[in-house]
């Protein structure tokens, strides 16, 4: 059984197929067809929807894409849609009301989406639109318009309609929640104990990767653990000597984690997925499924994070970058999963380079992370990963040891550089060809030098100025 | 309220109502008791024979009610036919709604499965047994003039090239002989489609025993579909009926005959239940028309002073493995929009159309005027640089003035028909560009580390077309109107365009105007919505209509009030004595007292007067980063005349929505093939659109100034003005960014490793 809230109704599935989407849910079952199928691949967010979970702090509102969100991933929760925002008296909200005034809907086919991004921000108070918005996609109006809506939206206050979810949240039972071929662990021991007993089991996090297993590759892929209900997997602890982040911490609360130690780390994750995406995907998830093409590894590599891997019989510790071992495998035994993963306490000194045709939500051509750390003018460590140059998110250990106990000069860069080959043979595909690869990957070193030693700043001044608000 | 008073003003949408809510009614929000669900088993092989095609499994997927394939259908299949610029070369290589023998484009319908609901159907496509034996692939144009034996896609026929023809005018050889400066370059404008967020869909019913055979989720061309469909199916007009819905975004993609109407009308007729068919994303990339795959080699003629003297070369567009309802638009506008808005007094080309083993080309959003745009307008640019000139200044020397209007532009299309520019003084448009976007000031200093510069594009665009349109405006007694045109809206704001034109030709509340568009069921024809002419004939449609139900109530209200028709006064739908408030007649009860003969119901064809053209010009500010190649665009300006205009926020909606569809097309979305023929780019994850955070600063400043003088209301279409320089203004910009590197700007996409390989090699020239 599975209860959670929609527009401020109970809702009690007895016999949901764990990988029925909300979407299909929503449409097929319930005739609600204001949440709409653009991609179903949480790409276009035409099927935004905002989930609210109840936790020791509070009620938090996010934005998700419904084409990927199973339903026992909503067990407990409170969901709205686009029919649930207008008062009893059918008074449009002010999101929708801005929409109208600055023709902000053309086809408006994307528009229930948008109206539920705009919504969501609305009610936590966000006004760095241009991210809010960066996950739905628009054919019709250029954005102008609509960004425009959600800016004069943002003068009005939340309608005196609007539900306060937190009492209802509080009703759901809670106990008895679960059903045929899925789990819905609690702790993380049971979590542990499941898939022991479950070594076939797919582990479903944030469901934003096993989510197109299903909807594109119409895979089978039960029985399902949903570890969201997992409260000690989704802790951020500090311990001696650095950051502890469970595998169930979504990228959303990572980068607000690491925004103040290493700024350079969240603006990548701002960039590599969107808002939608953020608030489901976690960091977990990320790296066990070990993509080549994944922006949080390298820069994980880049700071030395320690990854813990846990089974029934116990935990096992790794530096991450072993934890990768070709394209498609990683170190993880039956019976594993991946618990957390362990920042070390760092002067700042990551940069990361995000090279893509499109500036957000792109997969990279490359990208490298660098942590440099120097001491009287010598480099006595030197991490530096790339993703996108080899089958796995990969350190640069020949051009790390070219580095380290040199000077960081402009010449150091052009041994650095010519290292590099030796580190990396990476491949022409689509999306780059091998020589552009390289080549970005060599001016990332003397970009990473320009900035960090000769203090010239490099960022795009027109981009960056957007990027102030996290 | 008077006449003409609504036309300039922005009323709000009358859409908006139920999109906002999510009370819109799309196709797939559309159930029917009893429906089925159809999923298409489709090639994944680019080019070869079918060996085996074994159904027997999937038959027996429990929830699956029927499986067919050409082989099964009653007669000879239907052949999907050119609607638009139909040339005889092309007919060996039309489509038919499944593959019959050969496949020949990975995609291709081969067969269909029809199930109890769309999971069913889609896991099913797994027990089809299809075996492909594999012909060599033809995947670029040099491959298509190339191919023998196997590699053609109709033996038969022996050639690959579907069309072949010459247009020009003056004489070319004398501009050559007297120039003092001849460029030749070749561009190319890469295979990209229009990607509505809406994927298509349809519901059809076909109802054996009442003989009626209903499509919903039309849109686009509803009876032209519909006349197809009925000799398709051996049924009368009137048998069958196209039905739409909202529509997610058309672009000029969506709504064309395509093979899946036939084929879930097919479906329906066998099964005897209703039977719907969503596309998937994946599918999409795959099913759905693609568009330009253009290049040109292009040679121009001026004298010293920028004069252009002439302009000669040859177009070839890859066709893609069919030849579709569009037949020869794309190449056809592609050749007679290269000389675009200048004098060009000589100019000759030769017109190729090839068929390769890749997915049909169709039209979208500026079909082969994007592609005439960026190679006419970069050739521009590398002539002023040769002759040292001020771009703008160069096409101010050459632009076409008010005192050369109308302008006969020669013999440009293959069908004869004649093009002439109706009015405009393009200089002066020009000129409030360069005010917009400050062209003559000093260049600005950056201090960011890229590389700035402007770019320019000027474009004309003809509008309306397409023959005739119709309009019915019927009153209701309870004082409704109702008004129906065969255009529909596929989300451009057309049923507020309709609205306000009724509204103003009523003299009444717009609040009392119902619109519903081009289902089949509305009114006796109509054409559709297509080349920006909606507004123009439609909206001239309404006004007409509207006039006839007028003069048809006058006479009755004189009649019913004992007084001349010239004694009568009319406003807000109440005809009045004049002089005599207390004798007056309102429409609605006009129309119930007229309840016998069908109450006041007016249907008017409005037909096509010459076409109007619109003049614009663009320009963007981009920013390249030297290290990556990285191009950014900061600021962007449009200034176009569309003529009279009727609705100023729905028009710049309409702008800047196409610069940023245009942008993205120039700088992210490609539709890439292997040299198998795969199609490796059929997701958002690949085919990039643009997002909230790529767009630039845009002033788009839409003109009234010159109307055109061949409808009522002299309207110009404003739907394709946005975007069919865009790749031509970046271009430009780039171009100049990058210095004598940006010589060989001359392809789309422009991708930030092209930039940064072009940037090296000039370096390393230079060392």
């Amino acid at each position: 059984m599975i209860q959670f809230m929609l527009n401020g109704q109970e809702v009690c599935i007895e016999n949901a197929g764990p990988t029925v989407t909300l979407l299909d849910w929503l449409r097929e079952t319930q005739h609600m067809t204001g949440t709409k199928e653009g991609c179903n691949e949480g790409d276009c967010g035409a099927c935004t929807v905002t989930v609210s979970t109840l936790d020791d702090s509070g009620v938090t509102h996010q934005a998700q894409n419904a084409c990927i969100l199973f339903l026992p991933q909503l067990a407990g929760k409170a969901v709205r849609t686009v029919e649930g925002l207008t008062s009893p008296t059918g008074e449009l909200h002010p999101v929708q009301q801005a929409m109208v005034a600055e023709h902000g809907s053309q086809c408006g086919f994307c528009t229930p989406g948008f109206v539920m991004s705009m919504y969501t921000a609305h009610r936590t108070g966000r006004v760095d639109h241009d991210d809010v918005l960066a996950g739905n996609l628009c054919r019709c109006t250029g954005y102008a318009p609509i960004i425009r809506a959600a800016q004069v939206a943002a003068t009005h206050p939340t309608p005196p309609w609007e539900l306060d979810e937190r009492t209802a949240l509080q009703g759901l039972t809670t106990d008895e929640m679960g059903g045929d071929g899925f789990h819905l662990p609690t702790t993380t021991a049971e979590l542990a104990e499941l898939y022991a007993a479950n070594p076939d089991a797919t582990i479903v996090a944030g469901a934003t990767d096993v989510g197109l297993w299903v909807t594109k590759q119409f895979r089978e892929i039960g029985p399902l653990i949903f570890t969201h209900r997992v409260a000690d997997l989704a802790t951020i602890t500090r311990v001696e000597g650095g950051l502890r982040i469970g595998a169930g911490v979504t990228l959303s609360r990572l980068r607000g984690a690491v925004a103040d130690r290493h700024p350079d780390f969240a603006e990548l994750i701002r960039r590599y997925g969107s808002v939608q995406v953020r608030n489901a995907a976690t960091i977990g998830g990320n790296i066990a499924n070990g993509s080549p093409i994944g922006d949080g590894s390298p820069a994980l590599i880049a700071l030395g994070a320690t990854l813990t891997l846990r089974s029934a019989s116990g935990t096992r510790d790794m530096p991450l970058e072993d934890f990768f071992i070709e394209y498609g495998k990683q170190d993880r035994q039956d019976g594993e999963f991946v618990e957390s993963i362990l920042i070390p306490d760092q002067i700042d000194t990551l940069a990361c380079y995000k090279l893509s045709k499109r500036f957000d939500q792109d997969i990279s051509a490359v990208c490298g992370c660098f942590a440099v750390q120097i001491q009287d003018g010598i480099v006595t460590s030197a991490r530096i990963a790339f993703g996108g140059m080899a089958g796995t998110p990969k350190r640069a250990t020949a051009v790390e040891a070219s580095l380290i106990g040199h000077p960081f000069t402009q010449d150091a860069v052009r041994v650095a550089q010519d290292a590099l080959s030796q580190d990396f043979q990476p491949l022409s595909d689509m999306r780059a060809s091998a020589d552009y690869r390289m080549q970005s990957a060599r001016n990332m070193i003397r970009r990473y030098w320009l900035e960090q030693v000769e203090k010239v700043p490099t960022r795009l001044v027109g981009r960056q100025a957007e990027e102030g608000a996290i | 309220m008077a006449q003409g008073s609504l036309i300039g003003q922005s009323l709000p949408r009358v859409e908006d109502d139920r999109l906002l809510d999510g009370a819109g009614c799309y196709i797939d929000d559309v159930a029917l008791p009893g429906m089925m669900h159809m999923a298409i088993l489709r090639s994944s092989d680019a080019h070869g024979r079918i060996t085996a095609l074994d159904c027997s499994a999937a038959r027996l997927v429990p929830g699956v009610i029927d499986v067919f394939t050409a082989e099964d259908w009653p007669q000879d299949m239907p052949v999907i036919p050119m609607r638009l610029i139909p040339l005889e070369s092309s007919v060996p290589f039309l489509q038919r709604p499944l593959a019959q023998g050969k496949v020949r484009y990975v995609g291709e319908p081969v067969a269909v499965v029809v199930a109890r609901d769309r999971r069913t159907a889609e896991d099913a496509l797994e027990f089809l047994e299809l075996e492909i034996e594999a012909l060599p692939p033809v995947v670029t144009r040099d491959q298509a003039l190339a191919a023998t034996g196997d590699a053609l896609m109709v033996p038969e026929v022996g050639t690959n090239i579907s069309a072949q023809y010459q247009i020009g005018r003056g004489d070319i050889e004398d501009a050559f002989a007297r120039a003092d400066v001849t460029l030749k370059k070749t561009f190319q404008s890469h295979r990209h489609t229009a990607v509505p967020l809406e994927t298509r869909g349809t519901i059809a019913v076909f109802d054996i025993a009442a003989g009626k055979l209903t499509i919903h989720g039309a849109s686009k061309v509803t009876f032209f579909n519909r006349a197809e469909l009925a000799k398709a199916f051996n049924l009368r007009n009137d048998q069958v009926d196209l039905i739409t819905s909202d529509i997610g975004g058309g672009f000029g993609v969506r709504g064309e005959l395509y093979p899946e109407y036939y084929l879930a009308a097919e479906a329906s007729r066998r099964t005897g239940r209703p039977v719907k068919w969503i596309e998937d994303r994946r599918e999409h990339f795959a099913a759905t028309n693609h568009s330009r795959d253009v290049d040109c080699e292009l040679e121009i003629a001026a004298l010293k002073d920028g004069t252009i003297l002439g302009m000669r070369g040859q177009v070839r567009a890859d066709m893609g493995a069919y030849i579709r309802t569009n037949g020869n638009v794309v190449p056809a506008k592609a050749g007679q929009f290269l000389p675009g808005p200048y004098r060009v007094p000589a100019f000759a080309c030769e017109v190729l159309a090839l068929v390769t083993n890749k997915t049909p080309v169709g039209t979208y959003r500026g079909p082969g005027r994007i592609e005439a745009n960026f190679f006419r307008e970069r050739m521009l640019d590398c002539l002023a640089d040769e002759l040292g000139m001020d771009p703008a200044a160069l096409r101010m020397k050459n632009l076409l003035g008010a005192a050369e209007m109308p302008f006969d532009t020669g013999d440009l299309l293959p069908n004869a028909q004649k093009v002439v520019f109706d009015s405009g003084d393009y200089p002066a448009t020009f000129r409030k560009l360069l005010d917009e976007c400050d062209w003559d000031a000093p260049a600005q200093v950056h201090s960011d580390g890229r590389l700035h510069a402007m770019g320019l594009a000027c474009f004309n665009e003809s509008s309306g077309g397409g023959l005739y349109e119709n309009a019915r405006i019927s009153v209701a007694a309870s004082g409704q109107i109702t008004v129906s045109t065969g255009s529909s809206s596929m989300g451009q704001g057309v049923e507020t365009a309709i609205r306000q034109i009724c509204a103003d030709a009523l003299s009444m509340a717009p609040e009392r105007i119902t619109v519903a568009l081009s289902s089949t069921t509305l009114l006796s024809d109509g054409v559709g919505s297509f080349h920006s002419r909606s507004t123009v004939m439609a909206g001239s449609a309404v006004g007409q209509a509207a006039a006839e139900l007028l003069d048809q109530a006058r006479g009755e209200a004189g009649r019913r009030l004992n007084a001349a028709p010239a004694e009568l006064d009319y406003s807000d739908g109440v005809f009045r004595v004049m002089g005599q408030s207390d004798r007056s007649i309102r429409l609605s009860d006009l129309s119930a007292m007229l309840s016998d003969q069908g109450g006041l119901d007016v249907e008017s064809r409005y037909e096509q007067a010459p076409l109007g053209f619109s003049f614009g010009a663009h320009a963007a500010h981009v920013a390249i980063d030297p290290g990556t190649g990285d191009i950014e665009v900061l600021d962007y300006w449009v200034v176009e005349d569309v003529g009279r205009v009727l609705n100023p926020a729905l028009v710049e909606g309409q702008t800047i929505g196409g610069v940023v569809q245009g942008l993205g097309d120039a700088l992210y979305g490609e539709l890439v093939y292997d040299d198998m023929g795969q199609l490796l780019t059929a997701s958002f994850a690949d085919y990039l659109l643009p997002t909230s955070t790529e767009v630039p600063d845009i002033r788009a400043v839409a003109t009234g100034d010159y109307p055109s003088p061949h409808n009522p209301y002299g309207f110009k279409g404003a739907g394709e003005g946005g975007i069919v320089a865009v790749a031509a203004a970046v271009g430009n910009a780039i171009a100049r960014a990058i210095g004598p590197a940006g010589d060989a700007i001359c392809q789309t996409p422009f991708h930030p490793e092209k930039i940064l390989t072009l940037l090296h090699a000039a370096k390393k020239g230079k060392q």
